[in-house]
């Protein structure tokens, strides 16, 4: 008989419990997975960038070296990370790497604008260069200005957005000369085949360093500041939660006053006088 | 013995029936149920799971009412988690929303704090010019304070360390431009000068002063308004998704609720052989009423969220970027005709700080203007490609009033087509003429054109508050709707089976 009442609750239970489990089960459904591919969660860190550009991205031997590899480290040891893996990017590539996953941040003199912002998110700016001019000694007296370009063969890399600021934006009539990239830009100025490079005061310090390293002539860094190039971290579109992150990372960075320290490491020999406050941010949304 | 029975009767299940459960025998066994209980231990033992399944018709109805019963709960109860969720969503944007955009403020008043003192500069302490600069001396004052109110509203949102020290660290900055303000202003007065550029001593002291605010004040404004701004997206997509997530569990929790009081009317209509119980008839329509209703609230609710934070918010605070950004650029117009050295910088920065607002792709800042010149209409259908920049944004939101907007552009081609004619004057070396013109009618212009973008935030200030009250609206009264829906439920079920489990008495 004791059984009877036994197995009565038995029953009872028996259906609460398929009746929990059932709601369980259907509650868990509605649960959605969090963002996990999101640049803010994660353990590792590829980074894309440059590995030819004097002082700031710079493959010597097996190491990247420079100002943007210096930042790439900081911003991802700030985010926690601490196993950083370089990639060597190029300029057509970036945005695709971005997209589809191969990089996780691109720190590469990257500037950001309104036609760049439609295909890949930006954080920072983590540093804001100025168009400068880069002269032999000799010519220094002679160019203070970018109107003092007028008449001058000046070098143009395709692509590069600086020889149009002088010659279009600014008005300046100075003479083209091809070269295939800033470093040829420097074999130029040194051969005396042009007589001025004009570009990011960034690249320009790094093509400066260079040259003195190298044993060549003595050349000007002459600071001019007719543009503003924010210097963004290129994120995939979308991952605000990432671009947040590294923005923080950025803040973080600066309020250590972290940035001038690794700017006159690289680029003290130039002269460049360097801003040592955060930038402007470009926002994340 | 009886109280064995009654102890094995009574329901476990949080299941409230009128007169303290379901019926229990008050006696000794009767001879119908000992027979079947006898049959029922007669049967080979079951195992595994079906020794959960219920083999008398009694147990099989209590089973029934404890699933009901059970997954009702479960249902009551995600309901309310959702409504929560709903009114968390609404009560923090409600309240962040505005504090978030009034710190959006901080970065215009120290822009115009900035603009006011070049114009005092620029128009010198003459007295043909004494009322001129003692307006703008009197606007600086103004926003000053302003940007102090901001500037606390700021700081009381900071969530983290980083973002208080921005804070701190903007206060100080403060501090020290206010101090080479006062410095350039007083060195000025010692040194009159007709409309232009001051003594070279006040123009040092100008260029420190809005170095400053360039490189320290305004981007830490400006980052930690976006810091700030956070807060109201992540409790957006957290509660919205929350919320939708809410709306699916209910459907398909109401969905299994009603599937299984479907199973359990079918099994009563074989094994009782009756066609319809009304109450538990009813009892499947109360629960449908309680899933639909509880459902549409809920996709209303997300829809009310999603309204106030990206017609209203996201455009509030854009416009307010908008605003900040356009009135620096035209700080830069004051500057470029105080600073010569740096007209190159000035021009630059007018140009770059005009795309940010506006962009259209040209080669320079007169190419620009001719682009801005030609532009018809800001609007963009969902289909085409959006002009960028933040005009170009707000165009392209479907929401977007029509009318203000082409206020809005229309002012902002004035605003360009004055700069372009000050620039020229300024080429043609007639730099009073150009003086004039921007501290007269390029500055009245200029005024119009920040009138109609605050008329455009109005517009969205508006739809924000509607989604805000619809959103309160809501789930008003919900906490007791759900209860009393959960009591009438499980009442009609009550009446229903009772008379039922009586016959096995």
């Amino acid at each position: 008989m004791r059984s009877h009442p036994a197995q009565g609750r038995t029953r009872w239970f028996g259906a609460a419990a398929l009746g929990v489990a059932a709601a369980a089960a259907v509650a868990g459904c509605g649960i959605a997975g969090a963002s996990e591919s999101s640049v803010a969660h994660k353990h590792t860190l590829v980074i894309g960038v440059y590995a030819d550009q004097p002082s700031l991205g710079q493959l010597k031997g097996r190491d990247y070296q420079g100002f943007d590899i210096d930042i790439a480290r900081q911003v991802a040891h700030f985010m926690h990370v601490s196993d950083v893996r370089f990639k060597t990017i190029t300029a057509e590539k970036r945005e695709g790497w971005l997209q589809d996953g191969t990089v996780d941040l691109v720190v590469g003199s990257y500037s950001i604008t309104p036609e760049r912002k439609t295909k890949v998110l930006f954080a920072g700016p983590y540093y804001v260069a100025h168009q400068g001019i880069l002269v032999r000694a000799a010519d220094a007296a002679r160019v203070k200005t970018v109107h003092d370009l007028a008449g001058r063969k000046v070098c143009m890399v395709p692509r590069s957005v600086s020889f149009p600021r002088v010659q279009k934006e600014r008005g300046v009539p100075a003479l083209p000369v091809q070269a295939a990239g800033y470093n040829d830009c420097l074999n130029k100025l040194v051969s005396k085949e042009l007589d001025a490079v004009s570009t990011d005061d960034l690249i320009l310090a790094g093509l400066f360093a260079k040259n003195a390293a190298g044993g060549g002539p003595p050349l000007t860094l002459v600071k001019t500041s007719f543009s503003d190039e924010p210097y963004g971290i290129g994120i995939k579109q979308g991952d605000v939660d990432g671009c947040e992150a590294v923005n923080k990372a950025i803040t973080q960075m600066y309020q250590q006053n972290i940035p001038a320290k690794l700017l006159a490491n690289q680029f003290r020999s130039s002269g460049l006088v360097f801003t040592k406050t955060v930038p402007q941010f470009e926002g994340c949304e | 013995m009886t109280a064995v029975q009654q102890q094995g009767g009574a329901p476990p299940a949080p299941a409230p029936a009128p007169q303290g459960g379901p019926p229990v025998p008050s006696g000794g066994v009767r001879p119908g149920l000992a027979d079947v209980r006898a049959r029922a231990a007669a049967l080979p033992p079951r195992k595994g799971v079906r020794r959960a399944i219920p083999r008398t018709n009694s147990g099989r109805i209590r089973a029934f009412v404890a699933g009901v019963v059970v997954v009702l709960v479960a249902l009551l109860l995600l309901a309310w988690n959702g409504v929560d969720d709903a009114r968390t969503g609404v009560k923090v944007i409600d309240t962040a929303g505005p504090q978030v955009i009034a710190t959006g403020d901080l970065y215009f008043r120290l822009t115009d704090m900035d603009a006011q003192l070049a114009h005092a500069l620029l128009v010198g302490d003459g007295p043909a010019h004494k009322s001129d600069r003692d307006d703008a001396l009197a606007r600086y004052d103004a926003s000053r304070s302003k940007a102090d109110d901001a500037l606390i509203q700021a700081a009381r949102l900071a969530r983290d360390a980083t973002e208080r020290q921005t804070a701190r660290s903007l206060l100080d900055a403060l501090g020290r431009y206010e101090q080479l303000a006062g410095r350039a202003l007083l060195q000025d007065e010692n040194a009159p000068h007709a409309p232009g550029p001051p003594s070279g001593k006040v123009t040092a002291l100008y260029r420190t002063a809005t170095d400053m605010m360039k490189l320290e004040l305004l981007p830490q404004a400006y980052n930690l308004t976006l810091d700030n701004g956070t807060i109201v997206r992540h409790t957006y997509e957290d509660k919205r998704s929350a919320v939708l997530t809410g709306r699916t569990v209910v459907l398909v929790t109401g969905l299994v609720l009603l599937v299984l009081l479907a199973g359990f009317q079918w099994s009563m209509a074989k094994r009782f052989r009756r066609l319809l119980n009304l109450p538990l008839a009813l009892t499947t329509v109360a629960v449908l009423v309680v899933v639909a209703w509880t459902a549409a609230m809920l996709g209303s609710e997300a829809s009310a969220l999603s309204k106030a934070k990206k017609d209203g918010f996201d455009s509030i605070l854009a416009l307010a970027r908008a605003r900040a950004i356009g009135s620096s650029a035209q700080a830069d117009q004051t500057r470029f005709l105080l600073d010569p050295a740096r007209a190159d910088t000035y021009e630059q920065v007018f140009q770059s700080k005009s795309q940010t607002v506006l962009y259209l792709p040209a080669d320079n800042l007169a190419g620009y203007q001719d682009e801005v010149r030609a532009l018809k209409s800001l609007k963009t259908s969902g289909k085409q490609q959006p002009i960028l920049g933040f005009l170009g944004t707000e165009g392209h939101r479907a929401s977007s009033d029509a009318h203000a907007l082409g206020d809005v552009l229309g002012g902002f081609k004035k605003f360009q087509a004055n700069d372009r004619q000050m620039r020229d004057l300024v080429a043609a070396g007639n730099r009073t003429q150009a003086i004039s013109l921007q501290t007269g009618q390029a500055a009245t212009d200029y005024a119009a054109y920040d009138e109609s973008l605050l008329k455009l935030a109005a517009v969205h200030q508006s739809t924000f508050d509607k989604a805000m009250k619809n959103g309160k609206g809501g789930t008003a009264g919900w906490q007791y709707a759900l209860p009393i829906a959960g009591l009438v439920v499980v009442l009609l079920l009550v009446v229903g089976i009772r008379p039922r489990l009586a016959e096995y008495r």
